[in-house]
């Protein structure tokens, strides 16, 4: 988004930006006011992630095994693509079927909570090496961001890090290119206190401290801060200032507001489903409509170790409703083409049901889904065997996976990032294969 | 009091200075030894070292980097009117003494050690444990080859119910065994991850990547990784003679050996200098382990840690990373590193001697400052580079800043994971969470949302909720100037300059906007708080 007149310093921008609230609208601010009324300069282009913490049950979702021993009790139903068919409890999925494409040859080679969710969201597998991988989030952000946006270029919504922050961060790409969280390590049902629960902490003023007095603590900070770093140039103040930047920006009139969630109409907000995903869905689709690069949207839960058929077609209900408005609502706005919506987990469960009637984890075979902008809808890529344990056709690994999104999106796969240990690292894996019977 | 402690105490005091004296002489000695190198090392480089730091930003950076915090307004004051030639050194030896020095280095040391038990909730408990060992050595300044060998030797052995290596037990005839299994425990129990921790903490070599393949930098190879691990064997299950088994393996049976993942090699421990251990019945594998990796002949051992200490005081170690020596990352001072490595062996590897050495060094004296392009490298360390705090260093300095009156149960709260709503500290830790290297340190928006608008710093930059301010505030008699340096002590540990004085000074004396002079004067807090000066060591 290049709303600001670049000429204008840092200084200006926070004075002005912290005083904007309250203090009439004149001279370049009725410019700022004016292109914010025009809206955003729309991004080449979006990525939402739902991502499913615990270990999603796919063949429930995606690659139903009907009439085996393996399939459980769950039927299949057509979509609006012809020919493909998914789990019954995602109806409202099924009715954009012809955009997304399933990959049901996936196959990882970890089976545990924490490295999994490192080895999915990073394309590498964890090791001691000292390596800082940053997540996809990240990666995704760096090359569609725009540096010097009102809004952060990652937002990270309702993540749940209890077991492995690594793989949530920006890694070696630095802090600018971490996630704004919102909603972060939430158990439970947050029940009528979800709308302050998706803001940005601490992003009003202090109601002691009025507007004036803010502009004059930000007039002073800036002074103090220049002449510290003058003697002391470096990332470090840089890093600085730019947060203390950023901070300001968002506070200001418009940035901060995309995350009231009170400005939706109740019937859009009731689509969504009035839980922490559903919201957390709207949440997104405020964000790229405000032209976010990343968002992800975190459902947990998935761990089904027993009673696996009751809790998914549950889980089911909350992702089909999210999901379905989130496509709709981009539809609608014309955003589809622009926005691409990933769905995966950590990895899948184990085909064979175990006797609590739950199912295992198991990264051996397994599926995940891309949709929308830049993907070549309604079809399956890959196949595993007819009882679900193997993959018989078109394998893939995590950083296949990566690299496929990348070309959906139109990164280069292989462009290296100089990582925290002074070499170059590609986005995804040397070697790593995108699918690309699933690029448009 | 009873005539033994009379004793006592005389023998203390007939001990105690010319035991200090030894000890200053020995560290000014090693001090002059790191000044001979780095100012060779600046000369033939072209380097124009920064000017000497002043006794204030010395102060500062000396509070942060022995006890985790800066120092309070009356700290300061005393420090800066002491006219003793010898006051940063009696600085340092003092702050040793202090129970927040054993506290700062021991959380230091359990992060660096056992990150996972940072982040992970089910590991919380072990490295509370950990960290309360290390709490009592660095109190008792044990010497670091015991610490080390103590870690590597406890007693640990296989759970009776569950034989998951992630259960191992505490071996009760071992008194330390109950606080130090967590080191186990983090690392999965498993003889590779325990091999790798070990080599890359102690050895200052990370083994890891020849885990898999041979090392692509370094001259480490698969097989050298796993017959490192092969020391921690005894930690598997099923090491142990298989039934029918009749080969002669020697003493200490299969607990010295490792079957390659994928392959049917057999790995035997042996020493990462190519020799084989002499085994015995009487020495475990891992007490053979570390008999070799501290005796005084063991090079890598003390120049890992005396690289390790000057990292923690630059920011920078002299190899950096620390744990990757090899072709691609040479020590950018190695006869400075080999001093180091040479006199901390020499002096039984005692920590204390390090820090009071790497303390008054010319290198660790110098500003922050930049004043020359050639001391842009923080590897030239010709001026001290700027150090992000930690999440913990960050609150106790905003404790000690701001007067907060923190009760005893909400600062035992120092797990990051969930932040607990009412409790600051916690809510600090968790925001401020971050693995960066302290010289690349950087700030989120969120973090300086937090410091901006949250309620904590709120409540301390008003006037009649703040602590420390309310008293600046409200002292009788006091003029603005007086007022406002007692908050760039509080805050940057230093007296305002006279462009400061002037242009806080007249901010207050008109009362900002609101034409408060208490609000000003909490304004001026709040700005001082948010500034890079108070965010950062420097």
């Amino acid at each position: 988004m290049n709303r600001f007149d670049p000429l204008l310093s840092r200084r200006h921008l926070l004075r002005v930006g912290a005083v904007s609230t309250t203090v009439s609208v004149s001279g370049w601010m009725g410019r700022l006011a004016r292109a914010a009324e025009q809206g955003p300069a729309k991004p080449k282009r979006s990525c939402v992630l739902l991502w499913m913490f615990g270990g999603p049950a796919t063949i429930d979702l995606w690659d139903l095994k009907p009439g085996h021993e393996n399939g459980g009790p769950y039927k299949e139903i057509s979509t609006s693509a012809p020919g493909l068919k998914i789990g019954e409890h995602l109806p409202k999925v099924a009715a954009f079927g012809d955009r997304l494409a399933v990959l049901r040859g996936m196959s990882t080679k970890e089976g545990d909570h924490n490295r999994g969710t490192y080895l999915m969201r990073t394309g590498v597998v964890p090791s001691s090496a000292g390596i800082h991988y940053p997540s996809v989030g990240g990666l995704v952000a760096k090359e569609l961001g725009d540096p010097r946006a009102e809004l952060p270029n990652f937002v990270s919504i309702a993540p749940q890090t209890f077991f492995g922050v690594d793989a949530y961060g920006s890694g070696f790409l630095g802090p600018q290119h971490a996630p704004l969280v919102v909603g972060g390590n939430r158990f439970g049902d947050p029940g009528g206190n979800l709308d302050q629960i998706l803001k940005v902490d601490d992003l009003d003023r202090p109601a002691g401290v009025d507007a004036p007095s803010a502009g004059a603590r930000l007039d002073l900070l800036n002074v103090t801060q220049d002449e510290f770093a003058a003697g002391r140039p470096g990332a470090v103040t840089k890093g600085h200032a730019a947060a203390y930047d950023r901070a300001a920006r968002l506070m200001q009139s418009g940035g901060g507001k995309v995350f009231d969630l009170s400005e939706e109409r109740p019937a859009v907000r009731d689509r969504y489903g009035r839980n922490l995903f559903g919201q957390g869905c709207l949440l997104a689709r405020r964000l790229v409509e405000r032209g976010v690069s990343f968002v992800e949207v975190t459902l947990g839960n998935w761990d089904t170790h027993g009673n696996n058929f009751d809790l998914v077609k549950g889980l089911c209900g909350t992702l089909d409703a999210a999901w379905g408005a989130l496509i709709a609502d981009l539809k609608d706005r014309g955003l589809l083409d622009t926005t691409t919506v990933v769905w995966m987990g950590e990895f899948g469960r184990t085909p064979k049901i175990n006797g609590q009637k739950g199912r295992d984890h198991y990264p051996a075979a397994w599926s995940t889904v891309i949709a929308g902008g830049g993907v070549k809808g309604g079809q399956a890529v890959g196949k595993t065997s007819p009882d679900g344990t193997t993959v018989e056709d078109r394998p893939v690994s995590s950083a296949d996976f990566l690299a496929t999104v990348c070309k959906v999106l139109g990164i280069d796969p292989e462009k290296p990032n100089m990582s925290n240990v002074g070499r170059p690292i590609p986005i995804a894996d040397r070697g790593a294969k995108p699918v690309l019977e699933v690029v448009a | 009091m009873s005539v033994r402690l009379w004793v006592c105490a005389l023998v203390a005091v007939a001990l105690g200075p010319s035991a200090a004296r030894a000890d200053d002489g020995r560290a000014a000695d090693l001090a002059a030894q790191i000044d001979r190198h780095l100012e060779a090392d600046w000369a033939a480089a072209g380097v124009t070292p920064a000017a000497p730091a002043d006794d204030a930003e010395f102060c500062r950076r000396v509070y942060l980097d022995l006890i985790g915090r800066t120092p309070k307004v009356a700290d300061v004051r005393d420090f800066l009117a002491d006219p003793a030639a010898d006051k940063r050194a009696r600085l340092v030896d003092r702050l040793l003494t202090l129970p927040s020095h054993a506290a700062h280095f021991a959380a230091v040391t359990r992060s660096a050690w056992l990150p996972q038990t940072v982040t992970n909730p089910l590991l919380l408990g072990f490295g509370n444990q950990f960290e309360g060992w290390l709490r009592d050595r660095f109190k008792e300044n044990t010497p670091a080859d015991e610490v080390a060998r103590r870690v590597l030797t406890v007693g640990v052995r296989q759970g009776r119910r569950n034989n998951d290596p992630r259960f191992l037990q505490p071996d009760g005839a071992d008194p330390d065994a109950a606080r130090l299994v967590g080191f186990y425990q983090a690392n999965d129990g498993k003889p590779e991850n325990v091999g790798a921790a070990v080599s890359r903490l102690f050895l200052g070599v990370k083994l890891e990547c020849a885990q898999c393949h041979d090392h692509p930098f370094a001259p480490y190879t698969k097989e050298q990784f796993w017959e490192f691990a092969a020391f921690f064997a005894e930690l598997d299950p099923l090491a142990g003679r298989r039934p029918g088994d009749s080969s002669d393996l020697g003493p200490q049976g299969e607990k010295n050996r490792l079957t390659i993942p994928n392959t049917s090699k057999v790995a035997v421990a042996r020493f990462f200098d190519g020799r084989d251990p002499e085994w015995s019945e009487s020495k475990t594998p891992r007490q053979e382990l570390a008999g070799w990796l501290t005796a005084p002949g063991n090079g890598y051992f003390g120049r890992n840690l005396g690289n390790r200490m000057w990292a923690h005081f630059f920011g920078v170690g002299i190899i950096d990373p620390v744990d990757e020596p090899g072709e691609n990352n040479p020590p950018s001072h190695p006869e400075l590193l080999d001093t180091l490595g040479r006199e901390f062996v020499a002096a039984k590897f005692d920590n204390r001697l390090l820090i009071r050495a790497i303390t008054r060094s010319r290198a660790y004296g110098l500003t922050s400052r930049l004043s020359h392009p050639t001391q842009a490298d923080p590897k030239a360390f010709a001026r001290m580079s700027l150090k992000g705090l930690t999440p913990s260093q960050l609150f106790d300095s905003l404790v000690a800043a701001t007067g907060y009156r923190e009760a005893p149960f909400l600062r035992a709260n120092t797990f990051n994971v969930f932040p607990d709503p009412g409790n600051p500290r916690s809510r600090f830790l968790n925001r401020f969470q971050g693995g960066d290297k302290p010289t690349e340190a950087n700030t989120t928006i969120l973090q300086a949302l937090m410091l901006m608008n949250g309620d904590f710093l709120d409540g301390q930059t008003a006037a009649d909720r703040a602590e420390l301010l309310g008293a600046v505030v409200d002292i009788p008699g006091w003029d603005t100037a007086r007022r406002v340096e007692a908050l760039f002590l509080a805050a940057f540990a230093r007296r305002p300059t006279p462009d400061e004085a002037r242009r806080f000074g007249s901010y207050v004396d008109r009362g900002g906007p609101t034409g408060d002079r208490k609000k000003a004067l909490g304004d001026v807090f709040w700005v001082l708080l948010n500034s890079p000066e108070f965010l950062f060591n420097h």
